[in-house]
């Protein structure tokens, strides 16, 4: 589904170069959930944004549902992010200027798809029908992460790309946060990837992939 | 739900999305909105109120010369004088379609002298016109003119200009004695009562002439039959350059020259023409500035909206996406700025018709709707906005989504 080979990204040169990440490889197949862990600094969010094709890696290449992503122009790599990734952000980053649903279908209409039906539907799985037609900035923080959760999944990508989730949610929250996500990777069958600093938050997952000063330090089961 | 919700919400089914959320982020930036449309439409307005001002300054001179003093055709002869009988050439015209009327007109300069209160006057080298009354009050407006007394009835008829007859000290009722020399040489004298003063607000009338029957002008000038001009009153001013071609057509072996007023005006008013440029010049700079308010305001609402297009460019939206929503914005921009100026250009066109605009009693304004003019400044407006949208547009889609979503 995705994997990285020996990736790095570097950061200045000469005497300011500080390198972010360097030697990662894995990759994960279809439907697991993969958490990657590290404290902060440690390089798993740069990890997540080269993952995501949000940037560019100085060395290593990334594939995305087998296609390498090397090389690509910027328009391509918009239209893998777009058709292939889905996203779910630490601060939701709804538009506050589109209501929750026009955010949630926000993805197909940059794609060119009529996807209101299955925005909707999304929305009734995360329980936010009710608040459909507010304003972004109108709902509360657990309410526009499930809302962004929605919008991650309404392309059907084929991977889910989420950074700190429920870094900026109180913990029952962030607990109805996380059952959300892998409540709908069991039932959409998606590759998601979450970044965290905390993985006891989320239990039982696939794998554990932890990260310490931009390497790889262990790959675990859990 | 306001208004924006109920235009997004509804039909907007077949909106592209990306002028969708342009609207959106226009109207949640109200303030930056208003500045945007305000320089837009205060750039349209200048337009407008030059065009209402400058040109219809040069209109009304221009309507005014037609009306007084050339007509809509002004028939002249190479030498001074046309000797051809003026009947057979009024008559021609009076005979061609579209054609209102014609007169004859004589022209000479005589000197002047009368005897007021004040003492005795007297003007050398004022120019004095000769009309035949029964036709020139078809072809001419110079009759309507008349302040004071009554216009040129008989042959011992003398209207004065105003300003001749300020100068003069005298008005109606008194008498003006003149001294013309004939064509032989010698100095004729005559003495007219004053019937009439005529006096026009723009100065384009006879102000500074005199007028008096044309006969009693050719007996003084020993000029029997002969004519300096004919002026030529149209039915549809538009055919002019066709009846004026037709007539140079039908006269060949004479040496007529015959020109449309606006080939008349074009050389009196040469000098007014060029100002009027340099007025829509300084209006085009003026729309200039709007436009790099525009890009000022626009380079503003990309940095406020770095985030957001941070968002867009990780969820798949293309360079060429981000580039369209600002151009869109800068099209949103110039649309609603374009509207309300011309809207208010034509608010204050229709004011200065309705109240015959004028600057302190000088000439009345003569305000036209030129729809191509009004239709050629809003459609530059609303380019030069999108134009101006182009670089802030182009800035927003140079962010890198990691960095753009790093702004707070």
């Amino acid at each position: 589904m995705l994997s990285v080979e020996d990736l790095a990204k570097v950061y200045g040169s000469g005497s300011t170069e500080v390198r972010a990440l360097s030697g990662v490889t894995f990759s994960i197949g279809r439907g697991e959930v993969v958490l990657v862990v590290g404290s902060s600094g440690s390089g798993k969010s740069t990890l997540l944004n080269l993952m995501g094709l949000l940037d560019r890696p100085t060395g290593g290449r990334v594939t995305v549902d087998n296609i390498d992503t090397s090389g690509m122009d910027d328009g391509r790599l918009s239209s893998v992010r777009n058709t292939k990734l889905g996203f779910v952000f630490q601060f939701s980053n709804l538009l506050p200027d589109l209501t929750v649903l026009e955010n949630v279908m926000l993805p197909g209409h940059i794609g060119g798809l009529d996807c209101r039906r299955e925005a909707e539907r999304l929305l009734e799985s995360v329980g936010m029908s009710d608040q459909a037609h507010k304003r972004a900035n109108q709902i509360s923080g657990g309410q526009a992460q499930r809302a962004a959760i929605a919008r991650g999944l309404v392309n059907r990508p084929a991977l889910v790309l989420a950074d700190e989730p429920t870094g900026n949610l109180d913990s029952a929250t962030a607990a109805a946060v996380v059952d959300l996500l892998k409540s709908m990777a069991a039932e959409l069958g998606q590759a998601f990837v979450v970044v965290t600093h905390d993985r006891h938050q989320f239990g039982e997952v696939d794998r554990v992939v932890a990260v310490r000063d931009g390497r790889m330090a262990e790959a675990i089961s859990a | 739900m306001d208004v924006t919700h109920y235009i997004m919400d509804y039909p907007a089914a077949g909106m592209d999305y990306r002028l969708r959320l342009a609207v959106r982020m226009l109207s949640n930036k109200k303030g930056s909105m208003a500045a945007a449309v305000l320089a837009v439409s205060v750039g349209i307005l200048v337009m407008h109120v030059n065009f209402v001002i400058f040109q219809g300054l040069f209109d009304a001179f221009v309507r005014d010369m037609r009306d007084y003093r050339f007509g809509d055709i002004y028939v002249t002869d190479e030498e001074d004088y046309i000797t051809k009988a003026d009947t057979a050439l009024v008559g021609w015209f009076e005979r061609t379609p579209y054609v209102m009327a014609a007169t004859p007109r004589m022209s000479a300069s005589v000197s002047v002298n009368a005897t007021s209160a004040e003492g005795r006057m007297e003007e050398h080298g004022v120019p004095v016109v000769g009309i035949d009354p029964a036709t020139d009050r078809r072809a001419s407006g110079i009759h309507r003119t008349i302040s004071e007394g009554e216009y040129v009835t008989s042959r011992n008829s003398m209207v004065l200009g105003s300003i001749v007859a300020r100068d003069l000290g005298i008005g109606v009722g008194d008498s003006v004695r003149i001294k013309i020399t004939d064509r032989w040489g010698q100095d004729q004298f005559m003495r007219f009562p004053v019937s009439g003063i005529s006096g026009t607000a723009g100065g384009q009338g006879l102000d500074t002439s005199m007028i008096m029957h044309i006969d009693t002008l050719r007996d003084l000038m020993s000029r029997e039959g002969h004519t300096n001009s004919l002026l030529v009153k149209m039915y549809e001013p538009e055919r002019s350059a066709d009846v004026r071609d037709l007539f140079l057509e039908s006269f060949p072996g004479d040496d007529f020259v015959a020109e449309t007023i606006e080939e008349s005006a074009e050389e009196s008013l040469r000098g007014f023409r060029s100002g009027i440029a340099m007025i829509n010049m300084i209006g085009m700079f003026g729309m200039m500035s709007s436009a790099f308010a525009i890009v000022t305001i626009q380079m503003m609402l990309v940095t406020s909206k770095t985030r957001e297009i941070g968002i867009m460019r990780a969820i798949g939206a293309r360079r060429r996406d981000i580039l369209v929503l600002f151009v869109l914005q800068g099209l949103v921009i110039g649309a609603v700025g374009a509207g309300c100026g011309t809207a208010a250009g034509l608010a204050y066109t229709a004011y200065a018709k309705e109240t015959k605009m004028s600057f302190d009693g000088s000439i009345e304004l003569e305000v036209t709707y030129n729809w191509n003019n009004i239709a050629r400044t809003g459609l530059m407006a609303l380019g030069l906005a999108v134009v101006a949208s182009v670089y802030p547009a182009y800035r927003a889609t140079k962010l890198q989504p990691v960095e753009a979503m790093r702004a707070v």
